[in-house]
């Protein structure tokens, strides 16, 4: 199978998760498409490594599963922390900061 | 019976720098936990800054003894030796100025601290790397840790606004050098370094648009933890929400780091395609300078003016990294060392202000200063004319050879730009001081608070460094060559 | 090794009373004004003039990987300017010392480091170091004129500072690119020295913008007209004794680089823009003089008067002949002294009149004051170029030198003569004759006013009496610094330079 389609359904994939952390306005839902765009490099890296056939691109992919998640615990314990304070969990609320 | 393994060969001096932060964070975390606060509120900074005088001392026996450890991961060479003492220095800087805030004992004192050395772990792993595994690693260990430490000023309201902002847009940054390295790692078929530079000028590959866009990415990914323009947006609410200690930290120590990284990707084995990159380096640099410096016009918070002013200095300084000779590079990693001295003494003048006065951060809480306390306006105001690029000062000399690397290797109007940007920078840079030494105030804080000598000294230091580097240039301007040549000569 | 001492004294001395604190402050800037003078004085007595060129010279590299030297010398294009420099920083001091200043510890480093800075100008043989002195000048005058000036003193300052920053980063910019533009010109690596730059000009192209961006930063600082703005407000805050080194020397380091660095680094460029120099220096005579006038404020008809003046200088330098290029030098002395002066004087006559520089708040000062009134008509007799004045051969040199290479610039620049000669008079009589409507006080000069006032006037006489050992020194250099251009735009540099000195 050629490698163009995988690369093209991880660039969809990264598309599709840069998009949404653009124009969405829940915090949660942003951190979703966060991991969707880390997949969709993930998914390129295990592709690539295929067509390789070496095996760096899946060590690649499984530290960034590990990056990630660390990542994702981190934003969690935020938003748990700004729920708890009774603030708003809304991407245009936290600019309140401008810019 | 056990069977003998073969341990593969680890060369503990070289990663001596690593080990001992490492094991000293931990041991900062655990340190916290001490019953007393007393006892606590001086052993947990105290270790964390032997940890990292360690790490200094380590690092520095490091220098001219260039070495490829942990099976080829991290290069541990000049380039790392500098900008790592520039990050570890920032690191100690930032665990004093840190000393009196009361933010952290909300938080903890061996979290704040140990959170600290992590990123600064993550600094150093950033700036060896070798691997494309570990610029990630290095990245995101720098990037993580600092997410909370943005977080941590309780009593602001916008502080773990700041730390959410900054993680979102940080890892869309991650992200998107992620998505680079991806395609870097498809194109050439390594996540090596030295190796990706060996495909490229073997196999020709320049024309291969999955490596263009690769590199791309992973320089655009690279320009969010730089906060250069257009990748910057973050920076003045981040800058702003976040303690001043780590904003001091984050505006001097992270941009080393990230531009550490890029110099090494870029004029490592990307070298070949340096006709591919250059323009769009300067066109980054170019948005930068202009960005940063009209932003930062009109700014009332000295944080806000300070973070877009970064944004200029960034600018300034892949101005340098266009030219990739020696020169440049030489040009690039004196400015970042002088860039992070000037800055830092700026952060420091703030901190103590905020300290002391009532409307300490904003531009009206310096009114006056120069009367009230002349030593502390002489600090910031050797910065602002350093930041600005006026003599005697070392901000001076490192514009100086920036211009001269430019007009040397043919970018002529990026210096132009430069320039033109520097007089912009005026109209921010002298409203600091024509307000500190030219109108009447007393912002002072009822009661009065008692001066901290620490942040003093560290102002008054910071100062003096930079007027040093403008005076007597010439021993770190030619460092800062060798560590070009090192960078280059390493392909 | 004498060179760097001069240079670093009055910097020396300032720091140190900064640090030692307010009761040595004064004495130790009174020395090192004292001091500098006669160190300047000494070198000047030195200086052999039998055996002309580079004297005293310092040649140390500075900052090695970027190739700048720490060049330092006297030959005899400056050294009239460092002995002018020396002798109005201590001429200021004194005046200073007799006044109270606020803060005085800031005031005297600041004071100090302009001197420094304006000296390190004159003497560096560095393109790089020039440039450096040349915007480090700007950093203390900021601070004099922002703290311790009046009126709208910040506005002022910051404007001064944008204006004369805008050229000087232009010039940084393009005075780096002249050494790495020469190295890929000829195709062999160069430093920054002065010197190693003439040997190997620049392509023609190349040096249009160079030199554009030069004297976009010497005109600012002159001023030359359409880049004046800043002159009337900074001039009208800054401090009187401030004012006194700042348009006693400061615009003079401008003119200097004109013929230190403009002229023989760029000849081609310097040649095809010599109509628009000289346009814009006819400009400054005219409209200079008009602006001084028409008005009433005794300060700025000195601050006018030295646009025009300027504008004198400016067209002698570019006439491209030797004679201008000496009555520009002259000149540039002249004029330094008599502001000195003049400005000083300003400060008695505003005393007289509570505290008011407004002519029309004047008159009649001179019926119980013969000496000051004395003094003041010598300053404005030498400042509009009374014949048998030092200005006046200067003056004369700069006419002679246009009327030989564009004649129609010299008709019009005399016309600025006459009206120096209308406006300077205008002033005196306004301030000094007349009936005494306003009450002003009658009171003759104190000996604490004479002091710093008195060694000027001594020394416009004196030069008056003989300009030619000044002269005899300057003609070698002047001419060598306008030969190059001169070919370039085909000029005859040496018409019968010495027919004037002949007919004096």
């Amino acid at each position: 199978m050629n490698i163009g389609w995988y690369l093209a359904v991880s660039t969809i994939i990264f598309a599709i998760g840069a998009a949404g952390v653009l124009t969405k306005r829940n915090a949660l839902v942003i951190l979703l498409c966060l991991e969707l765009m880390l997949n969709a490099a993930n998914l390129a890296l295990v592709a690539f490594s295929r067509m390789w056939g070496n095996g760096d691109g899946q060590i690649f992919a499984i530290i960034v599963m590990v990056v990630a998640a660390c990542e994702v615990t981190v934003g969690l314990g935020l938003i748990v922390a700004i729920h708890r304070r009774g603030l708003v969990v809304d991407a245009d609320e936290l600019s309140e900061l401008r810019g | 019976m056990i069977a003998a393994i073969k341990a593969p060969l680890i060369d503990w001096s070289a990663l001596a720098p690593f080990t001992s932060l490492t094991v000293g964070a931990v041991v900062v975390l655990i340190a916290g936990l001490v019953g007393s606060a007393r006892l606590r509120s001086w052993l947990v900074p105290g270790l964390a800054l032997v940890t990292l005088a360690v790490t200094a001392v380590e690092l520095l026996s490091r220098w001219n003894h260039p070495k490829v450890i942990v099976s080829e991961a991290l290069r541990v060479d000049n380039l790392t030796v500098t900008l790592g003492l520039l990050c570890v220095g920032a690191a100690a800087f930032a665990v004093i100025l840190s000393l009196r805030s009361d933010t952290e004992e909300g938080v903890g004192r061996g979290e704040y601290h140990s959170l600290l050395l992590f990123t600064t772990i993550g600094m150093l792993i950033l700036i060896a790397a070798n691997d494309l595994v570990t610029i990630f690693v290095g990245l995101e260990l720098l990037s993580i840790p600092l997410y909370v430490l943005c977080a941590t000023e309780l009593r602001r309201e916008h502080s773990l606004e700041a730390g959410l902002k900054y993680l979102i847009v940080g890892s869309v940054g991650s992200a998107t050098l992620l998505y680079g390295l991806a395609l870097i790692y498809g194109a050439t078929g390594s996540t090596s370094l030295p190796k990706i530079g060996v495909a490229i000028s073997d196999t020709g590959a320049l024309t291969d648009p999955l490596l263009l866009a690769g590199m791309a990415l992973a320089i655009a990914g690279l320009s969010f933890k730089a906060s250069a323009a257009p990748f910057h947006q973050w920076t003045p609410d981040v800058y702003e929400g976040a303690p001043t200690p780590v904003t001091t930290f984050m505006a001097t120590a992270t941009k080393a780091a990230a531009l550490g990284i890029l110099l090494r990707i870029l004029v490592g084995p990307l070298l070949p395609a340096v006709d591919d990159w250059a323009p769009v380096i300067a066109v980054i640099a170019t948005l930068s300078i202009v960005v940063g410096n009209f932003g930062a016009l009109g700014q009332d918070s000295l944080k806000r003016m300070l973070a877009w002013s970064s944004v200029a200095q960034v600018g300034y300084l892949l101005a340098g990294l266009v030219v990739a000779t020696s020169l440049g590079i030489g040009a690039l990693v004196f400015y970042l060392v002088v860039y992070a001295v000037m800055t830092l003494a700026a952060f420091a003048v703030v901190i103590e202000n905020e300290r002391t006065s009532d409307d300490g951060e904003r531009l009206s809480g310096f009114a006056g200063l120069g009367r009230r306390r002349p030593w502390l306006a002489g600090a910031m105001t050797v910065s602002m004319l350093s930041l600005a690029g006026l003599p005697p000062t070392g901000g001076f000399i490192g514009k100086l050879a920036i211009i001269n690397a430019d007009a040397s290797g043919g970018w002529m109007w990026l210096a132009i730009v430069l320039v033109l940007g520097s007089l912009v920078s005026l109209g921010y840079y002298l409203r600091v001081i024509a307000t500190m030494w030219m109108t009447e105030g007393s912002a002072e804080k009822t009661p009065v608070v008692k001066q901290a000598r620490e942040i003093v000294a560290v102002a008054l230091l910071a100062a003096a460094v930079t007027i040093a580097a403008g005076v007597l240039p010439s021993w770190p301007l030619e460092r800062a060559q060798d560590v070009g040549q090192t960078v280059i000569s390493s392909r | 090794m004498e060179l760097t001492l001069l240079l670093l004294l009055p910097l020396a001395t300032g720091l140190l009373g900064a640090v030692l604190g307010n009761r040595l402050v004064k004495p130790l800037a009174v020395l090192g004004g004292l001091g500098t003078l006669g160190l300047a004085v000494g070198l000047a007595l030195n200086y052999d003039t039998a055996l002309g060129g580079s004297q005293f010279t310092v040649d140390k590299l500075w900052v090695k990987p970027l190739g700048i030297h720490w060049a330092l010398t006297i030959d005899g294009l400056n050294l009239a300017l460092v002995v002018l420099t020396a002798f109005v920083y201590a001429s200021v001091v004194v005046a200073c010392a007799l006044r109270e200043q606020e803060n005085p510890r800031l005031f005297y480093f600041h004071l100090g480091l302009g001197a420094s800075a304006v000296l390190g100008a004159f003497l560096a043989q560095d393109l790089i170091l020039f440039v450096l002195f040349f915007d480090l000048m700007l950093v203390p005058f900021y601070f004099l004129v922002g703290q311790w000036g009046t009126g709208d003193r910040v506005g002022a300052t910051t404007k001064m500072v944008i204006y004369t920053l805008a050229g000087s980063l232009l010039m940084l910019a393009a005075a780096v690119a002249t050494g790495a533009l020469t190295a890929s010109h000829h195709g062999q690596h160069v430093d920054f020295l002065i010197s190693n730059l003439q040997r190997l000009p620049l392509g023609k192209g190349t040096q249009q913008w160079v030199f554009l961006c030069f004297a976009a930063a010497f005109l600012v600082k002159m001023p030359a007209v359409p880049l004046h703005g800043w002159l009337k407000d900074a001039y009208k805050s800054m401090p009187l004794p401030v004012l006194a080194l700042f348009s006693g020397v400061l615009s003079k380091v401008a003119a200097y680089g004109f013929l230190k660095l403009a002229l023989p680094l760029f000849p081609d460029a310097a040649a095809s823009f010599q109509d628009l120099l000289l346009g814009i220096g006819v400009l400054s005579i005219v409209y200079g003089s008009a602006l001084a006038f028409t008005t009433n404020d005794a300060r700025l008809v000195v601050g006018y008067s030295s646009i025009a003046q300027l504008g004198f200088i400016l067209i002698g330098i570019f006439s491209l002949t030797s004679d201008g290029a000496q009555g520009a030098l002259l000149q540039m002395v002249n004029h330094g002294i008599v502001t000195v002066a003049l400005v000083l004087i300003v400060g008695v006559l505003a005393s007289r009149a509570k505290g008011s520089e407004d002519l029309g708040s004047m008159g009649g000062i001179a019926m119980g004051a013969p000496v000051l009134a004395v003094v003041f008509l010598i300053a404005a007799f030498a400042n509009l170029a009374m014949p048998a004045s030092a200005n006046f051969v200067g003056e004369f040199l700069i006419l002679k030198g246009v009327f030989d290479s564009v004649t129609v610039v010299a008709v019009i620049a005399c016309l600025g003569v006459a009206m120096a000669a209308v406006y300077m008079l205008r002033a005196y009589i306004r301030a000094m004759h007349g009936p005494d409507t306003n009450g002003v006080e009658q009171r003759d000069l104190s000996l604490r006013e004479a002091l710093p006032i008195l060694p000027a006037i001594a020394l416009i006489l004196a030069l008056a009496l003989s300009p030619q050992p000044l002269l005899k020194r300057s003609e070698g250099p002047a001419t060598a610094a306008v030969i190059p251009a001169a070919k370039a735009a085909n000029i005859d540099p040496i018409q019968t330079a010495t027919a004037a000195q002949g007919k004096r």
